[in-house]
């Protein structure tokens, strides 16, 4: 499988899926839409129970859409009423516990969608193909073992080549690392997503961890409750995430409430939080006088032991200290005066780190500040 | 898919529900055939009958209570105590004492009412014989009631012991050991822990253990004749085989069947109830626990001693009794000068130049096999297709249905599965027939019925769904995926199903003629007083020793056959890590023909549905 298999273009538009329960029509997906290039790699990142993994497998065709219309490369594979069965519709899955089949060998495995597929291969040929799907994953040496007989990293690879050996046009993988350990999911996450851009498929990847959403994907697609609530590349969305759900999901979050004292053509705004007054860009839909919320990542927070004669500073202590190995995340309380009026989460370099209970003076990056609607 | 779901629905609704409404009807239609007999009309002159013979009534009533209820609650004790010893503490050659409980299981019931007989007689059988050497003049008599209910007890404590087991095992532990920190002394955490926890499944296990001692007909027949008491297995047997020059009471008898009908139903709603509790209850959770191990310390010698008086009553002695029989030409008590001076060894050669031996065996592999294959093979169709359907009020009532002929006793069955061949004789003629032994036979489905379902339950979803979007059609699928994985259930099954029909005595003893009588009926003809072309006594040994060691070559034969296939697929294969480590799968270890149950079965799977 040298040559890439090169990917298709999915549109899903709309899309609706109802669950009954007790006779009951309860929506879980409500009116996808997003569109994935071809080649790319999108994720579809959000908490447990908002709906991806039913998405995904609209997509696949294992659940009926109610409503919407899914369409790979200009053909269109379901809308509210028609449905193209998961066999016809040149896709690969992975799915979140593999689903390797226990009664076969490795090869078997691999072998399986082209001994199945309409356009049936000659054996010789589809034995071959196998054995490429295999080598991608280096899992070659092993084809002639019993399924059961790999790690669970090796049956996630298995799974991988089980999903590439008759190079669909879209790959879908729901949550494929989850069963993994850290170290392990590290490494499977550089090779996946190595192997997608080699191959040049489309792939959709479904998962509630920031960090592989963040890391392997070229546009992150947030759900929430059924719905897409951000689609953006990686970088936007960490640093301008459009609502304060996204801002809190992806990544961990300063959030602090703040009134807009008067704005400029610039996009620069005065506001005020925690009474001290600091500059940050500023959407240019809020007004003057608005509550607003002022969003910013820990790692944006610089702290010093004296008052630098920048803006965007505010007095705090030091309430607790963390060692997490590369960074130390420290909880400072921002003072005023002598009262404590809020609590903001930083994070910095170990070797220079505060001390826990030290007066500090943190100072916040207005470029790295966001201004959403409270 | 779904059509083939609809047909194995219909047979097993036809299979279970004909028999049933044919015996009610006839409860409702006359005093011989309900159809086809100037006699048939509506009336409840039956029920009107049963009633004007009150005194007969309740006395039936009353020692079929005692005898079934007896022989199940020892039953249960024995069942429970050897379970418990055997998982539960540590004493010592557990495994060896769960095999020699297990194993008797596979010796036909006939076999064994006719061993306890033998082992009883008060002159030269051997029990009696044993105890004569205590002091004390302690004679038993094998045709007293409570020898018949000890008896009872004692040829059913398999049944029990093999869903004790499970319960035991898959308690946990820590439940315990929490009581037993809080200060409670180990008799108190089995009383207010223990207990209480696997109460329901306990229940259940006695619902079913119960209902088999309803429907066995082999212990009443060969003592209870005798004790003067009629149960009532003997009661249906004996109104409808009637002297010379009398009709047979036919629905008089299907009145009776109404009756316990009845009984049984309720039985088997309190049975589903205790096992819906028992999960409620999560007595059993599942997880990867041992269950704490009791120290015996000073029981371990008493313990023991019972353990092996249990082998003793169970195994050893009616072997021996059987043994000692087949070689000597007469009743004569056992002594080395008898074993020197009397014994011969011609009986086993008669008993193999007899040609209806071999017919009859012939018919035996013949029944056992074709019910065996048709039960399994529409029952997990059945089952595969309510597994994985939507969950509807048809499929629920038709998952009931099929799980519920455990719920009937097998004299009814037999008694209405020979009902309905009369009835649609006319039609359709299979009275008579050994096609209409196979159809009886294949009434045990529900046997098939819940492992299917459990199996189908234990293959993730994600493997068929793999198959679909790797581009195979639902039918390769289910050819590719589904049915390997579901076979050695299903080998296992058919197994077992076919070591139970091979055993059966119950149904043909309703329904088989001269003709088309298996092994288990012609030896009961060749040993019955009754019976006017009688062997000689160490014939009728010798012929169920070979009785049972065939049964014995046979099962473990074909198990050892499939397990050969699967050891060899087991020994590469671990259970896939799935989530939580759970297996994707039962590991498939060929299931022994008896180690699954029916309760720990339908725990396991409202545990899985529950999941869900
Ligand atoms: N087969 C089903 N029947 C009823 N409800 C379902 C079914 N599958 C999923 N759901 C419900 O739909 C919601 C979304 O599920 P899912 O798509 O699996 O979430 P995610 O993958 O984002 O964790 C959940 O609330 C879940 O309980
Ligand atoms: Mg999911």
């Amino acid at each position: 499988m040298t040559d890439a298999t090169g990917g298709g273009r999915l549109v899903v538009d709309g899309l609706e899926k109802q669950y009954e329960l007790d006779g009951a029509e309860v929506p879980v997906v409500k009116g996808v839409t997003f569109t994935i290039e071809p080649g790319t790699f999108t994720s579809l990142l959000g908490p447990s129970g908002c709906g991806k993994t039913t998405t995904l497998r609209c997509v696949a065709g294992l659940e009926h859409s109610n409503g919407g219309v899914i369409s790979l490369d200009g053909n269109v594979l379901s809308t509210g009423t028609k449905h193209v069965s998961p066999d016809r519709r040149d896709i690969g899955m992975v799915f979140q516990n593999y689903a390797i089949w226990p009664h076969m060998t490795v090869l078997a495995n691999a072998v399986f969608p082209l001994q199945v597929s309409a356009k049936r291969l000659p054996k010789q040929e589809a034995r071959r193909r196998a054995m490429e799907a295999l080598e991608l994953v280096q899992l070659d040496a092993y084809a002639h073992r019993p399924a059961t007989a790999l790690s669970g990293g090796q049956q996630q690879r298995l799974a991988l080549a089980r999903a590439l050996a008759h190079r669909p046009k879209l790959l879908l993988l729901d949550e494929p690392l989850s069963n993994l350990d850290a170290k392990l999911r590290d490494t499977m996450r550089h090779e996946l997503r190595a192997l997608q851009q080699r191959l040049g498929i489309t792939a959709l990847y479904v998962t509630h961890d920031q960090s592989e959403a963040l890391s392997m994907s070229d546009r992150v697609a947030v759900m929430n409750q059924g719905r897409i609530v951000q689609e953006a590349a990686p970088r936007d969305l960490y640093y301008s995430p459009a609502d304060r759900f996204v801002a809190d999901f992806v990544g961990r979050v300063n959030m602090i409430p703040a009134v807009v004292r008067s704005r400029d053509d610039s996009g620069d705004a005065l506001i005020e939080a925690f009474g001290s007054r600091m500059v940050t860009p500023c959407p240019p839909a809020i007004g003057t006088g608005a509550d607003v919320t002022v969003t910013f990542r820990p790692e944006s927070v610089r702290w010093h032991d004296s008052a630098p004669d920048r803006p965007n500073v505010l007095p705090a202590r030091v309430a607790r200290v963390e060692f997490l190995g590369e960074i130390v995340e420290y909880e400072a309380e921002v003072l005023h005066g002598e009262t404590v009026v809020g609590t903001l989460v930083a994070r910095g370099a170990p070797l220079r780190s505060p001390s826990s209970g030290s007066r500090i003076f943190l100072e916040l990056d207005p470029t790295a500040c966001r201004v959403l609607a409270a | 898919m779904r059509i083939a779901t609809i047909i194995a629905g219909a047979v097993i609704f036809l299979l279970l529900a004909i028999p049933l409404a044919v015996q009610v009807i006839t409860a409702f239609r006359g005093p011989f055939l309900p159809f086809g007999v100037s006699s048939a009309k509506w009336s409840v002159e039956n029920f009107q009958t049963l009633w004007g013979l009150r005194d007969d009534f309740w006395a039936v009533l009353g020692s079929t209570a005692a005898f079934v209820g007896g022989s199940t609650v020892l039953s249960l004790l024995m069942a429970f105590g050897l379970a418990w010893v055997t998982v539960r503490t540590d004493a010592p050659m557990r495994r060896v004492i769960s095999v020699l409980v297990v194993v008797p299981f596979i010796i036909p019931p006939i076999v064994k009412a006719q061993a306890y007989l033998l082992m009883l007689s008060p002159e030269s059988g051997v029990l009696n014989q044993l105890l004569r050497l205590l002091p004390g003049d302690l004679v038993i008599d094998p045709y007293s009631f409570v020898t018949m209910t000890f008896i009872q007890a004692l040829t059913n404590v398999t049944f029990p012991f093999l869903m004790i087991v499970p319960i035991l095992t898959s308690m946990d532990g820590s439940l315990e050991e929490s009581a037993r920190v809080s200060g409670a002394s180990w008799p108190k955490t089995l009383r207010r822990v223990t207990l209480p926890m696997l109460w329901p499944g306990l229940l259940g296990v006695a619902v079913l253990t119960f209902i088999l001692g309803l429907g066995s007909l082999e212990i009443p027949l060969l003592f209870g004749q005798q004790s003067g008491k009629s149960i009532f297995a003997l009661k249906l047997w004996s109104l409808i085989s009637a002297g010379a020059g009398e009709l047979p009471q036919y629905g008089l008898a299907a009145a009776w069947g109404c009756v316990f009908l009845v009984i049984t139903t309720i039985a088997f709603v309190i049975y589903l109830r205790a096992t819906r509790n028992a999960e409620r209850r999560a007595s059993i959770s599942g997880k990867g626990f041992r269950p704490t191990v009791m120290k015996l310390g000073a029981w371990k010698i008493p313990v023991m001693v019972l353990v092996v008086v249990f082998v003793l009553l169970t195994a050893i002695l009616p072997l021996f009794a059987l043994l000692w029989s087949s070689i000597t030409p007469y009743p004569i008590a056992f002594s080395f000068d008898a074993l020197v001076t009397q014994t011969q060894f011609g009986s086993f050669g008669a008993v193999l130049a007899d040609p209806e031996f071999w017919a009859s065996l012939g018919r035996t592999l013949v029944i056992a096999g074709g019910s065996a294959t048709i039960a399994c093979v529409v029952a997990t169709v059945l089952a595969y297709g309510i597994a994985r359907g939507r969950r509807t009020g048809w499929s629920k009532a038709m998952d009931l249905f099929a799980s519920s002929s455990v719920a009937i006793p097998a004299v009814i069955v037999g008694f209405a599965m020979f009902l309905t061949f009369m009835v649609i004789n006319p039609v359709i003629p299979l009275a008579g027939t050994l096609v209409a032994l196979v159809i009886a036979y294949s009434y045990r489905v529900s046997i098939a019925y819940r492992s299917g379902y459990s199996a189908t339950l234990q293959i993730r979803m994600e493997l068929e769904e793999a198959a679909l979007v790797s581009g195979a059609s639902p039918l390769q699928g289910f050819r590719k995926v589904v049915v390997p994985l579901l076979m050695p259930t299903v080998f296992a099954v058919w197994i077992q199903m076919f070591v139970l029909g091979t055993n059966e005595f119950t149904l043909p003893a309703f329904l088989a003629t001269p003709e088309t009588r298996p092994l288990s009926v012609y030896m009961y003809a060749m040993i019955s007083p009754r019976s006017a072309q009688l062997y000689q006594p160490d014939q009728g040994a010798a012929m169920a020793l070979i009785f049972t060691l065939l049964v014995f070559v046979i099962g473990y034969g074909l198990q050892w056959a499939v397990s050969l296939r699967a050891i060899g697929r087991a020994k590469r294969r671990r259970p896939l890590p799935g989530i939580g480590g759970t297996p994707v799968i039962e590991p498939d270890e060929p299931v022994s023909p008896d180690t699954r149950s029916v309760a720990a079965q339908d725990l396991a799977d409202q545990r899985e549905l529950a999941k869900r």
